[in-house]
């Protein structure tokens, strides 16, 4: 027995100590093809985001967009010579983790970083802050850009686009003024539009919000929607993830309570934010998703164009599956790489050493005249010094026989600049 | 009124999967007193195979549930085996990390497929207009999960009163020495509980798919939620599983219904199941219809 | 006393005090210091990276974590599915203070090692209310219990406005002697810090195990009955026990707090209660030096399992998910693997290492 287990410990040993030594190697070779190739530059580009756990839905496609366009960069020789290399991490969702990644990401070098939760966006502001960090994360949070100079939301923040929900609510709507519910997910992530919708509410914003509704883990949203259906509230605005969402929408719909046409008396349209809609939502509620009404700034496959071409064609040549290609959230990830990319070609081209602080200079003057259009959103990328958020313009879909189609044309929260 | 109704309802369709859920838990801990936390996970892989079979294979939904519960069965089985067998008589500590080890090992096995980071939607096979009565409504589906819960829980309520291999089971969670001196194999039992159990946990997981869509998260989640469930009836006891079920589904939308929005309180639904269960756990602990045997200090 | 003071090859006690030792030989103490000085001056000869600090200062905190659940799961016997409820009320201390005082403080960022202590005492008070279910459950009913306190502290914070609902809350930089901690020196600081605590709490529980509390809570745990009948209240050692599990706890989390400069719920969910659990086990339940190896085991495993699914993803058909995988299946493989094949953990390797070489060359 004792001399089993001797032989269980020697071999756990063993292979211990193989590990490590891989480990040393792999350190020695990087060093050695760092001096080797001195001409052809590499950037340091680090994704870190959540593949698997809390939102991984969304996480995944978008770390494939991310991955790919990179590829796509590399092999297409778009910088020239030089590559950019993107490390991309798993954190789980978890703050620490992530931290963890970013440590590893500066100890490595780091020229520009993509972050991806609200919450460990939050988490690491001032770590951001103090590393001088260009950060782009796939959370539009608007509280990520309070206090914070180095953080970059791709699009509208979520409070814009909450604002820009309830501006159509108002703009729309006939009769006396709407009364409106918030559907929203118990985090950070959530509950941040809450106080700027209200806000705009103070400023003049013609409505009335009812009640917020911290969703849990329902399997059964009747009494929350008997009870807002009580109270006279005729929209819903949700600021989650998809899954609460189309538990609800199936619970509406079994309840016929979802309103046939925009703002029809006595239903209930219901209406979301980036995250809640897409093709998963359709996936998850099926034909309980119809109606539905979404905001984003990106342009999604079931309204083909050059931009979702390109989009398709990108996951095609990367072989990913039809899912991750259509998602919204792949064009996310793509968008996002290409803004890295084009600061770095903006920097290189001005024939500046292209570090974190030059590219965060690129994106302080990515505006007016320097706007950056990416293929696959609704308007162009601009930030400068006080606008952080990128492509300011929103588009509105709504389900239409199972495929999200475009409602009007793009627009531009008004305000989100009153508050 | 209606309202009220309306939660009345509500509260007893949710109360039934969380009973249906909760029955695999009892099943298990009622012959081999394992507290089994990997029960999420094999409810989500029922209802995975559930669809895999349905939407990939074009099986009529009822008879791939029929299938998906045999693989479950097989599935529950396989996992006493290997890896609870050898644990029979080590300490409680090492049975309940056991089960979080292969809650663990099943979620690594999940994400090895599609399903473990994407979002499927049951194909719609029941009409999608709801069932009227005065102004309460209940879907289609609600009520053939209400059914197949009652239809499951009839049953093993059947086998256990009165099939041999049910009465060996009742006779194993009452004594294992004296079942084993009458000829019963106690780690046939064990195996055989953990195989109901799993059979239980794919209908669950079907129905619960069919109701929310099938997102990992939200399925495995059931595996914790149902254990306020299972001590409000008492560990060991099927028609507590059930009776407590609905009453804290009935809780649940109750407070929802009426609770949420008012006071500035806001999601009670999801935190009191577990004060219930701390209240519980310091009067009652053996739950309403569990066999007293708690040894107190 | 002809017994060799330096070499021992048996245990040859001959009065209780010899019994009670810390060191039973001189070797052993030496070893020890050295051992411990060589921990104290590492980081002055090699440059380490701040990732790499920041992993191991990450371990050792768990250490702190892990020695108070292993008071209360290894040596008390009472299943806790809740620890990282009791680090987070540490942490959550010091939280609540830079909510009310704001985040640099003085009273956070001059006097911490008094709000360490601090939170450390809250996260007592916290087990202790926590433990007296204990006074009427045993076995699974307290594990359930404590697995509710762990829901219900998490849905607290995540719905209370004066925790920020769960958001990051920001801790200000600490000062030391000559001013600020700088971010560069900020984990190397941290290092220092954290292993004080360790050798601190280590050595206050080494010297409990000897006094009749400590003993207290393995009878309680082999057997609460005889115990009683020897005059020890089963109960009260058990609520006790938990404040002390509480205590350590606290104190890990004001160190997780200051450490990553912030508090957030995610660092303190079930998952991590999981973690826990599983850390101790793979050390091993009911011995001291196991608090070490097993947040060791666990955390260098998982760094290790995202290399290699790192590499693993290279040479995989991109729609495969072997990498994200790989994580969940090999912490559940391996502590799997320890509770069917040791049980009693690494410890019980260490045992027979130091058993073989207390004997060598002779086979006994």
């Amino acid at each position: 027995m004792k001399k089993s287990k001797l032989n269980l410990m020697t071999v756990f040993i063993a292979a211990a100590l193989m590990v490590f030594i891989s480990c040393g190697t792999k350190e020695a070779e990087k060093v050695e093809v760092a001096t080797t190739a001195t001409e052809a530059k590499t950037y340091k580009l680090a994704l870190s985001l959540a593949i698997t756990g809390p939102t991984s839905d969304a996480g995944n496609p978008y770390a494939k967009g991310v991955e790919d366009y990179f590829k796509f960069v590399n092999e297409m020789n778009i910088l020239g010579e030089d590559k950019i290399e993107c490390t991309i991490r798993d954190d789980q969702y978890k703050n620490d983790v992530t931290k963890r990644n970013f440590e590893e990401f500066i100890a490595e070098g780091l020229d520009f970083y993509l972050n991806y939760s609200t919450g460990s966006t939050l988490a690491l502001k001032k770590d951001f802050e103090e590393e001088k960090m260009p950060t782009i994360p796939a959370s539009f949070h608007a509280g990520n850009l309070i206090e914070s100079n180095y953080i970059f939301l791709p699009i509208a923040s979520y409070s814009a686009q909450a604002i820009g929900l309830a501006e159509y609510v108002v703009n729309n709507h006939s009769g006396s003024t709407p009364k409106v519910a918030m559907f929203i997910h118990p985090s950070a992530f959530g509950r941040g539009p809450v106080s700027d919708v209200e806000k705009a509410i103070a400023a003049g914003l013609d409505m009335e919000l009812i009640e917020v509704v911290e969703h849990g883990k329902d399997l059964d949203n009747t009494a929350m929607l008997q009870r807002l259906l009580n109270k006279g509230v005729q929209y819903v605005i949700s600021q989650t993830v998809q899954s609460p969402v189309a538990t609800m929408l199936k619970d509406a719909s079994r309840l016929d309570l979802v309103a046939k046409t925009f703002g029809e008396n006595g239903k209930i349209t219901f209406l979301g934010c980036h995250y809640t809609g897409g093709n998963d939502l359709i996936a998850l509620a099926g034909p309980a998703a119809e109606n539905f009404f979404w905001t984003t700034s990106y342009i999604i496959t079931s309204e083909p164009g050059v931009g979702t071409d390109a989009q398709l064609a990108l996951a095609k040549r990367y072989g990913r599956d039809d899912k991750a290609a259509q998602s919204h959230n792949y064009a996310n990830g793509v968008m996002v790489a290409q803004v890295a990319t084009e600061c770095i070609l903006r920097a290189k081209a001005r024939g500046k050493a292209v570090n974190k602080e030059s590219l965060y200079q690129e994106l302080l003057e990515m505006n007016g005249i320097n706007a950056f259009y990416p293929v696959t959103t609704v308007g162009p990328v601009t930030y400068s010094a006080t606008d952080k958020a990128g492509v300011d313009t929103l588009q509105l879909y709504a389900v239409k026989n199972g495929a999200f189609k475009s409602v009007g044309t793009p627009f531009i929260p008004i305000y989100t600049g009153k508050i | 009124m209606t309202y009220f109704f309306q939660l009345v309802v509500s509260g007893i369709v949710v109360g039934s999967i969380y009973a249906l859920s909760a029955l695999g838990f009892v099943l298990i801990y009622k012959s081999s007193k394992v507290l089994n936390i990997a029960h999420g996970q094999i409810i989500a892989v029922g209802a995975f195979i559930t669809y895999a079979l349905t939407v990939w294979m074009g099986i009529p939904i009822f008879l791939s549930l029929i299938l998906s519960m045999g693989a479950t069965f097989f599935l529950a089985m396989s996992v006493e085996r290997i890896f609870l067998r050898r644990l029979i008589g080590e300490p409680i500590i090492s049975v309940i990390m056991v089960t979080i080890g292969l809650m663990s090992i099943l979620d690594g096995l999940v994400y090895l497929t599609p399903f473990g980071t994407e979002n499927f939607s049951f194909p719609v096979f029941l009409p999608s207009t709801p069932i009227d009565l005065g102004g309460v409504y209940i879907s289609w589906t609600q009520l053939m999960g209400v059914i197949i819960t009652i239809v499951m829980i009839s049953g093993f309520s059947w086998f256990f009163k009165k099939s041999t291999v049910g009465i060996s089971m009742r006779a194993v969670s009452d004594d294992q020495l004296a079942s084993m001196s009458i000829g019963i194999s106690v780690p046939k039992v064990f195996g055989l509980a953990w195989a109901t159990a799993g059979l239980s946990a794919a209908a669950a997981g079907t129905i619960i798919g069919n109701i929310t869509g099938l997102n990992f998260d939200t399925l495995h989640a059931f595996g914790i939620v149902v254990f306020p469930v299972v001590i409000l009836g008492g560990l060991d006891s099927i028609l507590g599983a059930v009776v407590a079920g609905v009453i804290m589904g009935l809780i649940q939308q109750f407070a929802a219904g009426y609770l949420d929005g008012n006071w500035g309180l806001n999601g009670t639904a999801e935190v009191l199941p577990y004060i219930i269960l701390l209240i519980i756990l310091l009067i009652k602990p053996h739950g309403l219809f569990g066999i007293h045997e708690i040894e107190r200090v | 006393m002809a017994t060799n003071r330096w070499l021992a090859t048996g245990n040859y006690h001959i009065s209780y005090q010899d019994e009670q030792k810390i060191f039973s030989t001189h070797l052993d103490r030496s070893i020890f210091i050295v051992f411990l000085s060589a921990l104290f001056i590492w980081p002055l000869f090699f440059e380490v990276s701040n990732k790499f600090m920041l992993v191991i200062d990450n371990i050792m905190i768990a250490v702190v974590a892990i020695i108070g659940l292993n008071i209360v799961t290894g040596f008390a016997g009472l299943i806790s599915i809740g620890h990282a409820a009791f680090v987070g009320v540490g942490a959550y201390t010091l939280a609540s203070f830079s909510r009310v005082l704001g985040d640099s403080n003085m009273l956070l960022t001059h006097a911490w090692p008094l709000m360490i202590v601090l939170s450390g005492l809250m996260g007592a008070v916290f087990g202790a209310i926590v433990g007296l279910p204990a006074m009427r459950l045993k076995h699974l009913y307290l594990a359930i219990a404590t697995l509710s306190f762990q829901m219900i502290f998490q849905w607290t914070i995540n719905f209370m406005d004066f925790f920020d609902q769960g958001q990051t809350i920001s801790i200000g930089r600490v000062h030391w002697l000559t001013g600020e901690v700088a971010r560069k020196d900020h984990y190397v600081f941290w290092y220092y810090i954290i292993l004080v605590f360790i050798v601190l709490c280590g050595f206050m529980v080494r010297n409990l195990l000897r006094t009749r509390y400590g003993r207290c809570l393995s009878a309680v745990r082999d057997n609460d009955r005889a115990a009683d009948a020897m005059g020890m209240h089963p109960g009260f050692t058990k609520v006790y026990a938990f404040g002390l599990a509480g205590f350590f706890a606290g104190i890990a989390g004001a160190l997780h707090a200051y450490l990553y400069r912030g508090v957030g719920i995610e660092s303190f969910t079930l998952h991590e209660s999981i973690t826990y659990l599983a850390m101790a086990i793979v050390g091993g339940l009911g011995t001291l030096h196991g608090s070490f190896w097993g947040p060791a085991a666990i955390k260098v495993l998982d760094l290790q399992v995202e290399i290699l699914a790192e590499k693993a993803a290279h040479f995989l058909p991109a729609s495969m998910n072997l990498a994200t995988a790989l994580r969940p299946f090999t912490f559940g493989l391996v502590i799997v693997l320890f509770l069917m094949f040791e049980p009693r953990g690494i410890a019980n390797w260490w045992r027979i290492v130091k058993s073989y070489t207390k004997l060598w060359p002779f086979r006994y």
